[in-house]
Order: structure tokens, then sequence, then C-alpha cells
């Protein structure tokens, strides 16, 4: 209890006076913010386009998507670092160990979130809403996003089960970002660091942290998905 | 608005769902699609209103060529009222802004329509908590809130109780007349055909094989296919077949053919008789008047052919 009390105060002390830790929360908000967004952009339409079309593959597809939603972090950081390592298929990109790598990694893990979820909301749609929509004179992308505003508590529900899967996990950022200071050091990766040193009310400080910072963003997200 | 469909052909999991060589509704009229269920009547419609491609011929609403172009010049009323989150309002104003209407007058478009269908006390309701009634109100004040030249209901008294159907089934026809649309009603009903359209277009099997003014139609029905959708009697007499409208059967003898009617059952219809049963193969059902005799069940009477249409097929 004492040793959480500390973590309280030292959490507070973090915020309030450590530049490196504000750099550490800032980049981990810009990593997973980043790959929360790229998740977005390119797993909403998949998952609107596995709702709605009827394809050879698509069972199959679905299938991929549904075990992608449980891949473990660290496999898909060891399959990025070995793409892009010295010998892998990008490795002349020099990658590997930088922000971008993990940005990639984490855009792995919540692809399938943000393509599972939207699938499954799109889906949970009355089945007549895209054809009365095209009739009304909703030309295709209006389409989309009328009726991914209809499916918005789902969709809501997909950004946060991404980020928060994202933002909490340590196996993929390690692999690929290898916990530089300054440069891919994020809170996970910094709770392991800390750990390791034997700082646990600094661990625990860091923890809170993190979960505040979750908090607050799932905060704001179940406001906007929530609101009539 | 003219609609015009030519070498029409449509397949659906390699099954031809539609296959119609020419058929036109002059702009102005209201005609119904009528024929049973899995004629191809829907997805005519469908195609009307851009929502299906063809396998082949062409689709023509006016000048409207494209699925999107035809989409804009119709307004559909989908046999299950469909509705976004939102207010009744919001719903009806939504087609609006899709197709720019300018938004002055959205509120003015949103009034008339809904007052015109008696919907005007739902407006701020949200559209997702209405009652069936309710819902095919705006689903057709949805529609009417366009002012599509082509309007397109399908089966518009689906799933509604007595009272509205009743309602609708005078309400409908005055509001299409009383604007300049050309109109489709798909139905399998065929009171509802002949009350809301002026002419009826009969669709069997992917093909239309009677289209003509109602009076026309029923009339002169063609063929025993068609004469038997329209609720004729058909029947062999003396070597010609015959189609019998309702009512044109009398038991004992009258002004026509007489013939041999046995008597299976005799059942109370509200203020009447019906006798039901058969002559030769054909099951037959006799209403019987006032003064009729009531047959007994298991007996064979005369029934009398007071009137008739000559048929083929």
């Amino acid at each position: 209890m004492s040793d959480f009390g500390e973590a309280l105060r030292s959490a507070w002390h973090l915020l309030a006076a450590d530049a490196e830790i504000r750099g550490i929360i800032l980049r981990t908000l810009a990593i997973s913010g980043a790959a929360t967004a790229c998740a977005m952009l390119l797993g909403i339409p998949a998952g609107y386009a596995l709702a709605r079309g009827r394809f050879r593959g698509r069972t199959l597809l679905l299938g991929l998507v549904n075990t992608g939603m449980g891949m473990p972090p660290v496999v898909v950081g060891l399959i990025v670092w070995l793409v892009l390592a010295r010998g892998g298929v990008f490795g002349p990109l020099h990658l590997l160990y930088t922000p971008q790598a993990m940005v990639i990694a984490q855009f792995l893990i919540a692809m399938p979130l943000v393509i599972g979820f939207t699938t499954a909301s799109v889906q949970a749609l009355p089945g007549a809403l895209p054809d009365l929509l095209r009739s009304l004179g909703a030309g295709r992308l209006q389409r989309l996003w009328l009726l991914c505003r209809e499916a918005r508590l789902g969709l809501l529900a997909a950004v946060m089960a991404a980020f928060g899967a994202i933002i909490s996990e340590v196996g993929a950022a390690m692999t690929v970002g290898g916990n530089l200071r300054g440069s891919t050091r994020v809170l996970t990766t910094a709770i392991v660091t800390v750990t390791g040193r034997g700082e646990i009310p600094q661990a625990l400080a860091l923890g809170i942290i993190l979960l505040l910072l979750a908090l607050a963003v799932n905060l704001v997200l179940t406001l906007v998905q929530q609101r009539r | 608005m003219e609609i015009a469909v030519r070498d029409l052909l449509f397949e659906r999991s390699g099954r031809r769902v539609l296959d119609i060589p020419e058929l036109s509704f002059a702009a102005g009229t209201v005609t119904a699609l009528f024929g049973p269920n899995g004629a191809g009547k829907t997805t005519l419609l469908r195609l009307l209103a851009g929502l299906e491609t063809p396998l082949s011929g062409e689709v023509r609403l006016g000048q409207a060529r494209s699925a999107r172009e035809r989409a804009l010049v119709s307004a559909v009323a989908f046999q299950e009222p469909a509705f976004l989150r939102g207010t009744v309002r919001q719903n009806l104003t939504l087609g609006l802004t899709l197709r720019r209407v300018a938004a002055e007058e959205h509120a003015a478009r949103v009034q008339d329509a809904a007052s015109e269908t008696g919907i005007t006390d739902l407006l701020d309701r949200p559209a997702r908590a209405l009652s069936a009634g309710e819902a095919r109100r705006v689903n057709l004040a949805r529609a009417l809130a366009l002012a599509a030249p082509v309007m397109l209901l399908d089966e518009p008294l689906a799933g509604v109780d007595r009272p509205t159907r009743r309602a609708l089934l005078q309400e409908i026809p005055r509001l299409l007349r009383s604007r300049p649309v050309t109109a489709l009603i798909v139905t399998h009903d065929r009171e509802e055909a002949f009350r809301l359209a002026d002419r009826i277009a009969v669709m069997v099997d992917g093909r239309v094989i009677r289209h003509g003014s109602a009076d026309d139609v029923y009339r002169a029905p063609g063929t025993a296919l068609v004469a038997d959708l329209l609720g004729y009697t058909i029947l062999e007499v003396a070597g010609r077949r015959v189609a019998v409208p309702p009512g044109g059967l009398r038991l004992g003898e009258g002004t026509g053919p007489v013939l041999p009617y046995d008597v299976t059952q005799v059942v109370l219809v509200g203020d009447h008789r019906h006798a039901v049963g058969r002559i030769g193969t054909a099951a037959v059902e006799c209403r019987l008047g006032e003064t009729d005799p009531v047959p007994e069940p298991g007996t064979r009477v005369q029934v009398g052919v007071e009137r008739s249409v000559e048929v083929d097929g």
C-alpha cells in the first residue's frame, strides 16, 4: 500500500518535473495514435467490404481476421523484425529500431481488431440501409460515410479496442523498437526497463500514467460514441 | 416520365429471373405489377430504380439510362421500411440533402409530404420507434418528399393492420394521382392491384404476360393463367375453356350452361354462405344468395354459368 502511495506521488512528480517522461508519453501517444489512425483508414473500408461484399474467399478472410484479433503482439513484432532486419525484404529501408517500425508493428496488431469490429457492426445494421441510401441518391463515399455513422457504436468500440491493445503492448514495441532511450522508448518498454532495475515505485508510477492515458483517450471516444 | 424496358434479361445465381423483350409505362400512369411471389416484380422494380444491373438489355426512365441516373429520377418506397438513426424529420430530409435540393426548400417539402400522409405529429419522433403502420406512412412520405417523376412502391400495404390498410387503399391512389408521376406498385394482392392502380401488368416467372388498363385486363384476361390469378374459376364448358368471374356461378339453372356441382362443404362467410365443391376436377366456390336453398354436403347439384369469358391455355 505504501508502495502504491509512493507510486502516485512519484507519478505526479514524473509528470510535473521529468522532461524525459513527458517525452516518452508524447512518443507513446504519437506512435500508438499513428498506428490506430492507419488501422482505421484501411481497416474500416476493409471491414465494410467484408461485411457487405459477397466474394470467393470471404469466409476464409474473415477467419484470418478473427485469428488476427488474438495474435500475440510479440509474434507480430518478430515477423516485422524479420521483414525489416538487414537481410529482410525491407532491410534496405533501415527502419528497424525506429518509431516508424513500431508504428508498422502496432498497425498490424490493430488492423484485425478494426476490421473485425467494423465487419460485425456493419453486419448488424438493417440489411436494407445500403439500398435505401442508394435509392435516395447517395454515392459510394456518401454511403460508406452514412453507414459508418450508423455503425459508430461498433466503430468507436473498434478504435478503443485497437488503441487499448497497442498502447499497452510491450512485445512488439520492444522487438522492433529496441527501447532506445530518447528515440523508441515508450511507456510500456520504460516500465520493463525500470522494473528490471528494481525501481518498483517508479515502474508503478509509469503504469499509473499509462492507465490514465488510456482512460483519458477512451473517455473522449466514449463521449463521442454515446453522443445522441 | 415514360418508363421503358427493352430486351431485358436478369439472372441470379445462374437462374433466369427476368426475361422481358419490351415493356413501357406511359408518363403519368399508375400501374400495378401484379403476380404471385417469385414472379420477378420486385426485381424489375429494383432494376428500374438502379439497384440491380441487368445481364443485358436497356432500362430507361425518361432519358435516364445509367443506374445512378435512374436512382436520381425515381423515389422508392421499399417493402420493409428502413430508417437511419434520428427523427422522422431527419430521415425525410436526408434524401433531399443527398439530391442537393436547395436547403431552404427542405422544411416545406418535408411538411407537405408529412401533412399529405398524415404523419405531421410523428416528425420529431425517433424513426426507429414507429409502429408498422406509422413506418409505412413515413416510408411513403419520404418517397413523396423527393418529388421524383417516377415513384416505385414495393408492396406498400404489406404487414399493416386492417384500419391502416383501408386508409392507405384510399390515400395512395389520391396521393399518386395528385402529382405528375409515373408510378409502379408491386403487389401480389388482387384487390390492392385494382384499388391502387389504373393499369395492371401481370407477371409470372419473370415475364409480363398481360399488360393493359385494369378494366381491359379484368374483362379479357386472355389466358387461363391470368384469369386464375385474377380470381376467375377455370372450367371446361362444352369443350371450350372458360373463365368464370367471382359471382358468375349460380345454384340451379340459370341463363347460361348448366354443370354438375359436387358439394363438399357449406361455409358461412360473414353475412352469406359459400358452397365449396368441385366441377369435374376444378375446385369451385359458389356464393349462395339469400333465397338459394342450402345444398347438403356430399350431394350433387346443378350450377348455372351466368357469366364467363373464353380463355386460352
